[in-house]
C-alpha cells in the first residue's frame, strides 16, 4: 500500500513540530512531505507537492485556511483537507462543510483522535475504490470480508468469526486489513459501526440505547465513549447538531 | 418676582440634594456639574436679593445695592462660563479631541469679571418695576452671547461624533438660554435670567446627570473591571496552554500533557459562558474536565457519572453543575481530606422533568447550616446580588434556574442517611431551544 503524503499548515512552529513528532505517521501509513506557515505558502506547496492530505489551521496569516481550500479545491479535487482549528465557531464549520473537507478537528489536538480521523479517511478511500471498481470478476477476499462486516455490524464480529466464515487464517485476515486498507480490523469494524450509528441517529428516532445495540454495542456507556472519541461529540449532540 | 426666585432656588436645592447624595464616578464632567450646581444656587440667592434691592432703591443704600448687583452679575458670568466648560468637557469626552478654546474662554472670563466690578452701575425706574442699566449691563449680555456662540460652534463642528442624546440636550439647553436672553433684552423689567439658568441646569440634570444614570455608569465600570480582571483573551490562554502541552509531550512528559489537555478543555468550554442555555452533554463535559483535574490533585477523590444518554440533548442553564460540585468538594469532602465519592446522576422524573443530583460522602451540614441554606435558597429573590462570598455559587445557580426555567424549578439539598449531602436540581425537560 502506497504511503499517503501529508502537508502540514499552521503558523505556529510548535504545533507543526508536535504533529510531526508526536503523531505516529509511519504506523498510519503516512509521511509528512511539507509544511507551510501562512496561506500563500500553503497554496504554493499544495501546487508543488499535490499532497494526499492537507492538515490545515484556519487562523493563519495572509490568507485564512478556508480561503486556501476554496482556491485550491478545483485544482486538487482528490486532496483530503483536515481542518484543525481553535475556533469552534459554528459558522466556520458550516463554511468548511461546504468546501467538502474531510474532517474538522478542534485544537488542542488529541493525537489519538487525529489517528481515528486518518483511519476513517483511509477507509473512505477504500470504499471509494470498491465503488469505482468496474471489474466485478476480480473479487478480492477483502471485498467479501468488508461486505460481510457491513451486513453484520450489529452482531458479534471478531477475527475468529470471520475466520470461520471465510475459511481463512485469522492472522491472514488481520494482515489483509493492514495491507489492503491500511488500518487494522478493529478500527475498520468500529468505523463501520459508527457509520451505522450515525445513520440511525439521523434517520430514526430510536433511543441511544437501542441505537447502541443495533450498532453492535451491548453497553450504551461503551458506545457513547467510542462515539465521542470518534466524532468528538456525544451521540445526542450529533443528532441535534445535524438535525437543526 | 421675588417668589419666582425663591421657587427656583428651592427646586435647585432639591436637585442638588439628590445629586450630591448619589454615588458617582469622579470624572471631570461630574466635578464641573457639582461646581455648577453650587454656583447656580449662590447665583439664585443673589438674584433674589437684587430683585428686592432694585425695587427698594429708596430704603436700600446705593453702595449696598451696587455691591449685590456686581456680585449677582459676576456670579452669572461665572455660571455661564461653567456651562461652557461643562459642554466643552462633554464634547471632549465624545470626540476625544482636546479642548482648544479653554484659554480664550478664561481670558474672556477675566475681562468680563473685571469690567463687571469696574463699570458704573445705574438704575432705571419704571412703573412696572426697576432694573439696572448702563454700560455695566453689557457685561452679562456680552458673556451670554460669547459663550453661547462658543458652545454652538463646538456643537456644530463636532455634530457627527456626538451621541444623539447628548447633542439634543446641549441644543435644547442652548436654545432655552438664547430665548430667555432675548426676552430679557426686550423686556428689562421681567428679570428672568435666573429662570434661564435654572432651566439649563435642569436640562442637564434630568438627562445626563441624574442619579440613576450615574449609578448605572458606575456599576458598568465596576463590572467591566471585574471582567477585565477575570478574562484574558480566552484564545490566547488556551493556545498558549496548548503550546506548553505539546512541548511537554515532546519532552515525553505524558501526564503533564494530559493534564494540560484537560485544563484547555475546561477553559474552552467555560468561555462559552455567554450562552445562557446549553445542552446537558456540554454541561457534563465541562464538569468532567473539572472533576478529572480535581481527582488528579486529590487521588483519594472519586467522581462517577450516571446519566441517561438520551437526556444528553436536554437544555439546561449554563454553568450550573460545576458550582454545585465545587461546593460538595469544598464544604463536604475537604473536611475529610478529600477522601470520598461524588456521584452525579441525571434522570427523567415520573412527571417528565429532569432531575440532576450531586451526591457526596462528605462531612455533611454543620448544626443549623442546613436550615440556613434552605432559607437562603427559598428566599433567593430577597438576597442582594453579591459579587463574592461563600454561598455565592449556589445562590447564583438558584437564581439563574428560577429566571430561565420558571419558579417551579430550582435547587434543593437533602442529607444522606449514610452521611454527606445530595443536591437536587429540578429542571424542565426540553430538547429544543426556544
Amino acid at each position: 500500500m502506497k504511503k499517503l503524503r501529508v502537508l502540514l499548515v499552521d503558523d505556529e512552529v510548535m504545533i507543526r513540530e508536535g504533529f510531526k513528532r508526536l503523531f505516529d505517521w509511519e504506523a498510519h501509513g503516512c509521511e509528512v512531505i511539507g509544511e507551510a506557515a501562512d496561506g500563500m505558502e500553503a497554496l504554493a506547496k499544495l501546487d508543488a507537492l499535490n499532497p494526499d492530505i492537507a492538515v490545515m489551521d484556519i487562523n493563519i496569516p495572509i490568507m485564512n485556511g478556508l480561503k486556501v481550500i476554496q482556491m485550491s479545491r478545483l485544482k486538487h479535487p482528490d486532496t483530503a483537507f483536515i481542518i484543525v482549528s481553535g475556533y469552534d465557531d459554528f459558522s466556520y464549520c458550516r463554511e468548511a462543510l461546504r468546501l467538502q473537507i474531510t474532517d474538522y478537528i478542534l485544537k488542542p489536538v488529541n493525537y489519538e483522535e487525529f489517528g481515528i480521523c486518518i483511519d476513517n479517511l483511509k477507509i473512505a478511500l477504500f470504499q471509494r475504490e470498491i465503488s469505482e471498481n468496474e471489474n466485478p470478476e476480480e473479487e478480492r477476499a477483502i471485498y467479501g470480508i468488508t461486505r460481510f462486516i457491513q451486513e453484520h455490524s450489529a452482531e458479534d464480529i471478531s477475527l475468529s468469526v470471520l475466520s470461520d466464515e471465510f475459511h481463512l487464517n485469522p492472522q491472514y485476515i488481520s494482515q489483509l486489513f493492514k495491507n489492503e486498507i491500511g488500518v487494522n480490523f478493529l478500527t475498520y469494524l468500529t468505523s463501520i459501526r459508527m457509520e451505522q450509528a450515525k445513520k440511525l441517529l439521523l434517520t430514526t428516532s430510536l433511543s441511544i440505547t437501542e441505537i447502541s445495540e443495533r450498532s453492535g454495542y451491548k453497553d450504551y456507556r461503551v458506545f457513547t465513549k467510542v462515539f465521542k472519541k470518534s466524532e468528538g461529540i456525544t451521540p445526542s449532540q450529533y443528532r441535534r447538531d445535524f438535525l437543526q | 418676582m421675588l417668589r419666582m426666585e425663591i421657587a427656583l432656588f428651592l427646586v435647585l436645592a432639591f436637585v442638588a440634594f439628590f445629586y450630591f447624595s448619589a454615588e458617582k464616578e469622579h470624572a471631570a464632567l461630574h466635578r464641573t456639574f457639582s461646581l455648577l450646581l453650587v454656583c447656580v444656587l449662590v447665583h439664585l440667592g443673589l438674584d433674589g436679593i437684587t430683585v428686592y434691592t432694585v425695587n427698594n432703591l429708596n430704603t436700600v443704600p446705593k453702595l449696598l445695592n451696587d455691591a449685590v448687583h456686581r456680585l449677582f452679575l459676576g456670579s452669572m458670568v461665572f455660571v455661564i462660563y461653567l456651562f461652557y466648560q461643562y459642554i466643552a468637557i462633554l464634547v471632549e469626552e465624545e470626540t476625544g479631541k482636546p479642548r482648544r478654546l479653554d484659554i480664550p474662554a478664561k481670558i474672556f472670563l477675566a475681562i468680563a469679571e473685571l469690567c463687571n466690578f469696574l463699570l458704573p452701575v445705574s438704575y432705571t425706574v419704571t412703573e412696572k418695576g426697576n432694573y439696572s442699566s448702563g454700560y455695566f449691563m453689557l457685561v452679562p449680555y456680552g458673556a451670554v452671547i460669547f459663550y453661547l456662540i462658543l458652545c454652538a460652534g463646538l456643537l456644530l463642528i463636532n455634530r457627527r461624533q456626538i451621541d444623539k442624546k447628548k447633542k439634543s440636550v446641549i441644543g435644547i439647553a442652548l436654545t432655552i438660554e438664547f430665548i430667555v436672553c432675548i426676552l430679557q433684552g426686550l423686556n428689562h423689567t421681567w428679570l428672568i435670567s435666573g429662570m434661564g439658568i435654572t432651566l439649563m441646569t435642569l436640562a442637564f440634570y434630568l438627562t445626563l446627570e441624574n442619579p440613576e444614570t450615574l449609578r448605572s455608569e458606575l456599576t458598568e465600570q465596576k463590572i467591566s473591571m471585574l471582567y477585565l480582571k477575570s478574562q484574558v483573551n480566552p484564545h490566547f490562554l488556551y493556545n498558549t496552554i496548548d503550546t506548553i502541552r505539546i512541548q511537554a509531550q515532546l519532552n515525553k512528559d505524558v501526564k503533564v500533557a494530559e493534564l494540560l489537555m484537560r485544563l484547555v478543555d475546561f477553559f474552552r468550554l467555560s468561555v462559552k459562558i455567554d450562552r445562557p442555555i446549553v445542552t446537558l452533554d456540554d454541561e457534563i463535559e465541562l464538569l468532567e474536565a473539572y472533576t478529572e483535574l480535581m481527582c488528579y490533585r486529590y487521588p483519594d477523590l472519586n467522581v462517577s457519572y450516571d446519566t441517561d444518554p438520551d437526556l444528553g440533548g436536554a437544555q439546561v442553564p449554563n454553568f450550573i453543575l460545576q458550582p454545585i460540585v465545587e461546593n460538595s468538594l469544598i464544604h463536604g469532602l475537604k473536611n475529610k481530606g478529600y477522601r470520598g465519592d461524588v456521584t452525579i446522576s441525571a434522570k427523567k422524573t415520573e412527571n417528565d422533568k429532569l432531575e440532576i443530583s450531586v451526591s457526596d460522602t462528605g462531612s455533611g451540614f454543620d448544626e443549623g447550616k442546613k436550615a440556613e441554606i434552605d432559607e437562603m435558597l427559598r428566599g433567593y429573590a430577597k438576597q442582594p446580588p453579591k459579587l463574592s462570598g461563600n454561598s455565592i455559587g449556589i445562590l447564583n445557580v438558584q437564581k439563574r434556574i428560577k429566571l430561565l426555567c420558571g419558579r417551579e424549578y430550582g435547587l434543593s439539598y437533602t442529607e444522606n442517611e449514610t452521611g454527606g449531602v445530595t443536591a437536587h436540581i429540578l429542571l424542565p425537560l426540553k430538547e429544543e431551544i426556544e
